[in-house]
């Protein structure tokens, strides 16, 4: 990789981050918009959990977080497997989900299939990159260092998709049960290596020196 | 069982617990200004270590006696089902609800503040401030001594009285019983689900606390201290909520819970806390520091709103609509029992 495709891989990956933040962000402001109108909600309509009131409003949460969901997902497909296509590639593999996702969803006339089949592409594109990660080979990218790190990132994030199958899909299955349990170890595996495997590790990234924030800025200007 | 002395059984066990907790109460609450004083004083700079380690016992030592009054009540707080005459289980009510949730929270974190290494002395004054507000908060507005356990208690007082009247109201006072016990009180997920929340909110108490020191300092070094207790908060934290999942959908069948007040500020909390743990990872960046301070800011702003929406936001998680009948029963206001 040159300097020049270096600065614009750093520089793509920042924005996905900055994308990612402001997503999580999103998702925050709407859930706290939610809580003031619950809390507006009961104080104005006795019993109103009980009413249409209640479904009306769930169905609206659902219907602005399913966007939401569905783009962190993409970024989330855009981020890590960038060396295992051109971006060109990427972004057509995103773009070719989403639009079976739609696909489905109009031919069922359901959210939720076409919700459950996107998330079910992205996790298989997921778990391959799960298994290349362990594997070693030079393909994906992540912010992180070390094999076991870039490795629970991976599971971990893995582990998120497979929540949001079972929150979009499983609910009322019997299958709820064992695909949940699947993700909180996959989540907790992956949140303990992402943040402890250097302490496992046999060979130790470096961590980076402690320093001002004034020097680094003016160092940086 | 006999009701009567069954509930005869829980007034001694909460008469002893109130008598040897009533004081410590008091003295809990002292300790706690004392811990602020000695933590806000420069002079009193050599005793911080100390007086932290003092509350800390305080703190063990209360939780001693609430151990103490759970077993008895779980001894006692037996459930029958009166068609049968069968006792279909003991109800063990959980040391983390209830009146008892600000204690639990102030008990970890204080027990992390004594187990704090890394700039201690810079953060250890911080560390205390924050662990005497829980403290006091924990014995003046929970009174786990002096009222313990209102809903519970009030639940179960009903239920022994239901049994005294007999018939109908001995079935449905035990149906309501057994309901809670199976899927409340006795439910693993509730003797696991709330000590992993309060685990994490004590580990980002520290977070920010050390944030704090980084806005004021502006070194990286706290910066990469408030990661680490941020880190440490963040796992039980998503272990705590993803486990609420399963549990709700067979608990809360029927009920209101999804996109629920409490159930929306957790989540609030939670994509701050994993936009914070992101936008770390470019700490180097021109200014980003900023960024990264403000969410970890703002993330610890809404896990204390979070914390107080189950006293004000309605909802399946929340004690803000506790229903009459059970405030009666928690204050004493019964019939057919004395």
């Amino acid at each position: 990789m040159t300097g020049i495709d270096d600065v614009r891989q750093r520089s793509w990956d920042f924005g996905l981050t900055i994308i990612t933040v402001v997503l999580l962000a999103a998702l925050g402001v709407q859930s706290f918009l939610g809580t003031l109108w619950v809390w507006y909600s009961e104080r104005a309509v006795s019993g109103w959990e009980q009413s249409a009131g209640y479904t009306d409003y769930v169905s609206m949460m659902n219907v602005i977080a399913a966007p939401q969901v569905v783009a962190l997902v993409v970024v989330m497909g855009l981020c890590v497997p960038k060396r295992l296509f051109s971006r060109a590639g990427l972004l057509a593999v995103s773009a070719g989900m989403m639009i079976a996702g739609v696909a489905a969803g109009l031919y069922t006339q359901s959210l939720t299939t076409g919700l459950t089949v996107y998330l079910a592409l992205a996790a298989v594109i997921q778990v391959a990159v799960v298994a290349l990660t362990v594997a070693g080979v030079r393909g994906p990218s992540y912010l992180t260092h070390g094999r076991l790190t870039k490795t629970g990132s991976g599971l971990l994030h893995l582990g998120f998709i497979v929540f949001a199958i079972v929150v979009v899909a499983l609910q009322r299955s019997p299958l709820m049960l064992p695909v949940f349990s699947a993700c909180a170890i996959l989540v907790t595996v992956g949140t303990a290596l992402s943040f402890y495997a250097d302490k496992l590790a046999w060979h130790r990234v470096p961590v980076d020196e402690e320093a001002s924030f004034d020097a680094t800025e003016e160092s940086d200007s | 069982m006999n009701p009567q002395q069954t509930y005869n059984g829980i007034t001694d066990a909460l008469r002893v617990a109130d008598t040897i907790g009533g004081p410590l109460q008091v003295v809990l609450t002292i300790a706690a200004v004392l811990l602020a004083l000695i933590a806000l004083l420069p002079a009193t700079r050599s005793w911080r270590d100390r007086a932290l380690a003092s509350v800390g016992g305080l703190l063990l030592a209360g939780e001693g006696v609430l151990i103490w009054l759970h077993w008895r009540l779980w001894q006692l707080a037996v459930v029958v089902d009166p068609s049968t005459g069968q006792i279909t289980g003991h109800v063990a009510a959980p040391l983390w609800i209830e009146s008892e949730k600000l204690y639990a929270w102030a008990l970890l974190t204080c027990l992390m503040g004594v187990l704090l290494r890394r700039q201690r002395s810079e953060l250890l004054s911080g560390v205390m401030l924050i662990v005497a507000a829980l403290t006091a908060g924990g014995a003046l507005l929970g009174q786990p001594f002096t009222n313990p356990l209102p809903s519970f208690l009030g639940q179960y007082v009903g239920y022994l009285q239901a049994m005294t009247q007999g018939g109908q109201a001995a079935q449905q006072g035990f149906f309501g019983m057994e309901g809670a016990r199976q899927g409340y009180y006795n439910a693993w997920y509730m003797w696991v689900h709330p000590p992993l929340l309060f685990m994490s909110y004590g580990a980002f108490a520290i977070s920010f606390v050390a944030t704090w020191k980084m806005i004021r300092e502006r070194h990286s070094a706290f910066e990469t201290t408030a990661y680490r207790w941020a880190r440490l908060g963040y796992l039980p934290l998503t272990l705590g909520m993803l486990l609420g999942l399963p549990w709700a959908l067979m608990s809360w069948q029927g009920e209101a819970w999804w996109w629920s007040g409490k159930v929306n500020m957790s989540i609030m909390m939670w994509m701050l806390y994993t936009a914070y743990l992101h936008a770390r990872l470019y700490l180097r960046r021109r200014n980003m520091w900023r960024t990264v301070a403000t969410l970890a800011v703002l993330s610890f702003a809404i896990l204390l709103l979070t914390y107080v929406a189950t006293y004000v936001v309605p909802g399946a998680h929340s004690y803000a609509l506790l229903a009459p009948s059970l405030r009666a029963l928690a204050t004493g206001s019964l019939g057919g029992l004395s």
